[in-house]
């Protein structure tokens, strides 16, 4: 595959690095300084140019190239060299980063001319809400941003015996969940409505964020659901984190040290509080009780404020603290000092591209138990023989579909819901069927 | 030396900073083609055979003077700004009640020819409060009954409102002196254009009317109510649009069927919501925009409550009972919640704790955006969400917590304004309430506390009757000229929103 990168920062490099060995990569990028480094390593072509210039999209070779990636961290030039690929190249699938929900909710709608968009913004707090989630699960993944989770728990003794130790069709599942598959013994069934779940099994469950949080509270009723988290810093990236967090119905306390932002945030995330502080206050730490909260999330603008402050939080007593990486190098400072979890976002944006490269049409793919079984996020094509059957008629081989996306909204269809053409589905199924769900989809 | 002392010597021209050759000149324009509307009443005066002079001359001399300031306007350049829009609107407001005052000394008629009286009646009509000097209604002219409830129905949307949607070009800038004569969060956003707006409320003001004048005299062709005649019905729908409150009876609306009085109900609840509401919701056909605003639920909900209150008080007084009282409660409720006035009982005679009830509801007021007066619903609303911020803030100092109005943060300039606005009110009502009592004392009249707090209440509210002598069924003719003027200036504050009034008087105002 001919592959052009528009951006050689550290998302653009991650990039480079996952995919030179297969394909050929062109890397275009203002600074010499960047690139070099790559041209060095890597056997690949680089244009030092702006993104944004016509001219070098059309000296890359755009017209003849079957992926566009344009990934710098400014969300205009990678506009604009994403208009120009699509002129030069009509067929080429094209991805664009952008910090801009505003751009990925149109593109989800369809009127921005890309096939893929991802946001740094929205990936960071996407892995955030992951590891927040539930303490239960062994394994989360979301898809549709966030509006379908799937989630591997381990049954612990002293789960709810309204879902375990009797028959699936008895149990008391959570709305808008099923379960997609039952592992014992490290042999992987997909339930009927005859099987049990008992202590010691692992479950695959597909859901909605809310229904996930039940399921977490029905098998893990001691430790208790995440309710407060606080997110220290209400910029773009705390602001996308808070509201991710939100929406799966968690209370978030954002604290902002600039009066304006606080109040910017304030004025759009309706459901959260804002606190307009350094978040290094003692004062105000121990008035507004932040050692209570059950995890911390740091997102301020460097990365040493982050680290001071995830310190001095744990200082107060907050047990599980999450901090977002600005410089690689971070990652170990923090480590050191006692952060729980770091997020590079850089990282998780190059992995989502990388990801999406692998095969255009499967929009997203996690892989469950160490690569055994996958789940696939495809478009049905009209063509397919499954379009206009109820999920009910359809034959299993080896597949469940666990929700389906129908004009951007998730749904976790009944067994009477019939499947339409340019559905997205969500498929759970073994890695060995993957080119069979492919094709009769 | 001072500054204000170099200023003089360096040139004492540029001391005043204001245009105000330029705001009289606009003031005059506005004058004079409102002075037009003395046709009305003169084509009503030749039709009932009664002397239709009065308003042709009262017609020419506002005609006369408002070309003449005109002509003095066209010395200034440019078009009116920001700050001469205070000074138009006030003064336009003024004059409309001087001009709205001229037929009745003219006519000689002996209830309103003193020109105090004049002056009061005039006032009252145009700012829709309602307050009469007049005790006997049923002995004046056709014409003057029919001047009385136009001037109170031109006033209703604004005098200036009317101007922009019927007008060839005014040399006015912005929406500041819209807004100051019908403010509301929905209003400004109808039309692009602010002469586009100003005509859709209008249009929609004028076939409610025509919608209410057509109810009242299906009931009148129908026989369902002997003491409508198609007079009234024209007459008392002048006056319950713009929720004016001068009635074509000395009963006010008492001797009327209960369907009448319930027609006229509906339509000032009506009229009391926000009209950019109100346009989309019937020329629109959104009628969930009313479901939706925040200010129209609240406004329906008071309503409710407050008729069920007053429902309750007149049952457990023993006064009406079973449909009667559902019909006094409502009627009563939403006259003086709306501002509006009319009354189909002598309330003043109920007991005591009806009357707080009454005294109350004037301060409430119906919705930003329509003709109502008092402080509006939309002002409660948000004080109210300011002190439930206050009170979570005293724990939570560090907390950020904007204000919404329909989900739409509110910037905290506009929430400044709004207490600002309260605090004023309440003290430009305590002051109004302490010069009557005062003023009463001189001239020697008995006015108790309730009625002075009900006749400060009432005309700043732009409501209309007040308690006592000026009861719903009496009149404000036995107060003494000083209590008038105090009285008619407290209906202008009221009507313009207190602040564009009280701008005026700053120094800052006028000085560069």
């Amino acid at each position: 595959m001919k592959i052009i990168v528009v951006g050689a920062g550290q998302v653009g490099s991650t990039i480079v690095d996952a995919l030179h060995a297969e394909h050929d990569l062109t890397v275009i990028d203002t600074a010499r300084d960047r690139l070099e480094p790559l041209a060095y390593r890597y056997d690949l072509r680089t244009i030092e140019a702006n993104g944004a210039s016509r001219l070098a999209i059309q000296q890359a070779g755009t017209a003849a190239a079957d992926l566009f990636i344009a990934c710098t961290s400014r969300d205009e030039v990678n506009l604009v060299a994403c208009s120009f690929a699509r002129v030069e190249a009509p067929r080429a699938t094209i991805v664009i980063r952008t910090s801009n929900v505003e751009y990925i909710d149109l593109w989800r709608e369809g009127r921005l001319d890309v096939d893929f968009a991802v946001s740094s913004e929205l990936e960071t707090a996407h892995a955030v809400a992951r590891s927040i989630g539930m303490p239960s699960a062994r394994q989360t993944d979301v898809f549709v941003d966030g509006q379908v989770q799937i989630v591997e728990f381990e049954i612990p003794e002293g789960a709810d015996p309204a879902v375990v130790g009797r028959p699936l069709r008895d149990a008391h599942i959570p709305d808008d969940s099923r379960v997609l598959a039952l592992i014992r013994e490290s042999a992987m069934t997909l339930p009927g409505g005859d099987d049990v779940i008992r202590e010691g099994d692992r479950i695959v469950v597909i859901g909605s964020p809310s229904a996930a949080r039940e399921w977490g509270a029905l098998l893990a009723p001691g430790e208790g659901v995440v309710e407060d988290v606080v997110v220290f810093g209400g910029g773009q990236m705390g602001t996308a984190i808070a509201r991710t967090l939100s929406e799966q119905g968690i209370g978030v306390r954002v604290i902002e040290p600039a009066l304006q932002r606080a109040r910017e945030v304030a004025e759009e995330l309706p459901d959260c509080r804002v606190f307009n502080a350094t978040g290094i206050d003692p004062d105000f730490l121990e008035r507004e009780r932040i050692g209570r909260a059950q995890a911390a999330v740091f997102a301020l603008r460097e990365d040493p404020q982050n680290h001071y402050a995830a310190t001095l939080a744990r200082v107060h007593g907050v047990r599980f603290t999450i901090a977002v990486v600005h410089d690689t190098i971070s990652t170990d400072v923090y480590e050191l000092s006692g952060v729980d979890v770091t997020v590079n976002p850089r990282a998780v944006t190059a992995e989502e591209i990388v990801r999406f490269a692998h095969d255009p049409r499967t929009q997203q793919v996690a892989m469950l138990e160490g690569n055994r079984y996958e789940v696939l996020d495809i478009t049905t094509q009209p063509t397919s023989e499954y379009v206009g059957l109820r999920f009910r008629d359809m034959p299993i081989r080896g597949a469940l579909i666990g929700a389906i996306v129908r004009d951007g909204k998730a749904l976790f269809p009944r067994s009477d819901e019939v499947l339409q053409a340019g559905d997205r589905v969500i498929v759970f199924t073994e890695r060995s069927r993957v080119p069979d769900v492919e094709r009769v989809l | 030396m001072s500054p204000d002392g170099r200023a003089a010597r360096i040139g004492g021209r540029a001391r005043i900073a204001i245009d105000v050759a330029g705001a009289l000149g606009l003031t005059g324009t506005l004058l004079a083609y409102l002075s037009l509307s003395s046709l009305v009443p003169t084509v009503v005066a030749v039709g009932y055979g009664e002397p239709f002079w009065p308003f042709l001359a009262a017609g020419a001399i506002a005609g006369g003077l408002g070309l003449g300031l005109a002509r003095l306007g066209r010395r200034s350049r440019g078009p009116i700004g920001f700050r001469e829009g205070y000074l138009v609107v006030s003064l336009t407001w003024l004059l409309a009640a001087l001009y709205a005052g001229l037929p009745y000394i003219l006519s000689g008629e002996p209830q309103l020819s003193h020109p105090m009286d004049a002056f009061f009646e005039g006032m009252s009509g145009f700012t829709t409060t309602g307050a009469t000097v007049v005790t006997d209604v049923e002995s004046l002219d056709r014409s003057i009954l029919i001047w009385r409830q136009l001037s109170q129905w031109l006033g209703g949307m604004g005098i200036i409102v009317l101007a922009l949607a019927v007008l060839p070009r005014l040399r006015i800038g912005g929406r500041q002196m819209f807004e100051s004569e019908l403010p509301g969060p929905e209003v400004n956003q109808l039309a692009e254009r602010i002469r586009d707006t100003a005509r859709r409320l209008w249009l929609l003001y004028i076939g409610l009317t025509l919608a209410l004048i057509a109810a009242l005299l299906v009931v009148w062709l129908t026989g369902l109510d002997d003491a409508l005649t198609p007079f009234d019905a024209v007459g008392n729908a002048l006056s319950t649009m713009p929720l004016g409150g001068f009635a074509t009876d000395n009963r006010s609306l008492e001797p009327f069927a209960p369907v009448t009085q319930w027609i006229v109900v509906a339509f000032m609840a009506l009229a009391g919501v926000n009209f950019a509401l109100l346009y989309r919701a019937l020329v629109r056909r959104d009628a969930r925009a009313i479901r939706r605003d925040e200010e129209a639920r609240l406004y329906g909900l008071l309503l409710v409550v407050g008729s069920a209150l007053v429902f309750t008080e007149l049952v457990h007084a023993d006064l009406f009972s079973g449909a009667t009282a559902v019909r006094q409660a409502v009627f009563q409720t939403t006259s003086l919640m709306t501002g509006t006035g009319f009354a189909i009982t002598d309330y003043a005679s109920w007991p005591t704790v009806t009357l707080m009830a009454m005294i109350a509801l004037m301060f409430v007021g119906a919705s930003a955006g329509s003709p109502s007066g008092s402080v509006k619903i939309v002002r409660h609303l948000l004080v109210g969400r300011i002190l439930r911020r206050e009170l979570r803030q005293t724990i939570h100092p560090e907390l950020v917590l904007p204000i919404r109005l329909n989900r739409q943060p509110v910037d905290e300039r506009t929430l400044r304004a709004v207490l600002a606005f309260v605090v004023l009110y309440i003290g430009i009502f305590v002051i109004g309430a302490g010069l009557l009592a005062i003023d009463a004392r001189i001239a020697d009249l008995d006015l108790g506390v309730t009625d002075a707090i009900a006749a400060s209440a009432g005309t700043l509210g732009n409501v209309g009757p007040g308690l006592g002598f000026a009861g719903p069924m009496g009149s404000y003719a036995p107060f003494s000229d000083g209590s008038k003027l105090v009285m008619a200036l407290l209906m202008w504050v009221g009507r313009l929103e207190v602040l564009p009034v009280l701008v005026l008087l700053t120094r800052g105002y006028w000085r560069v």
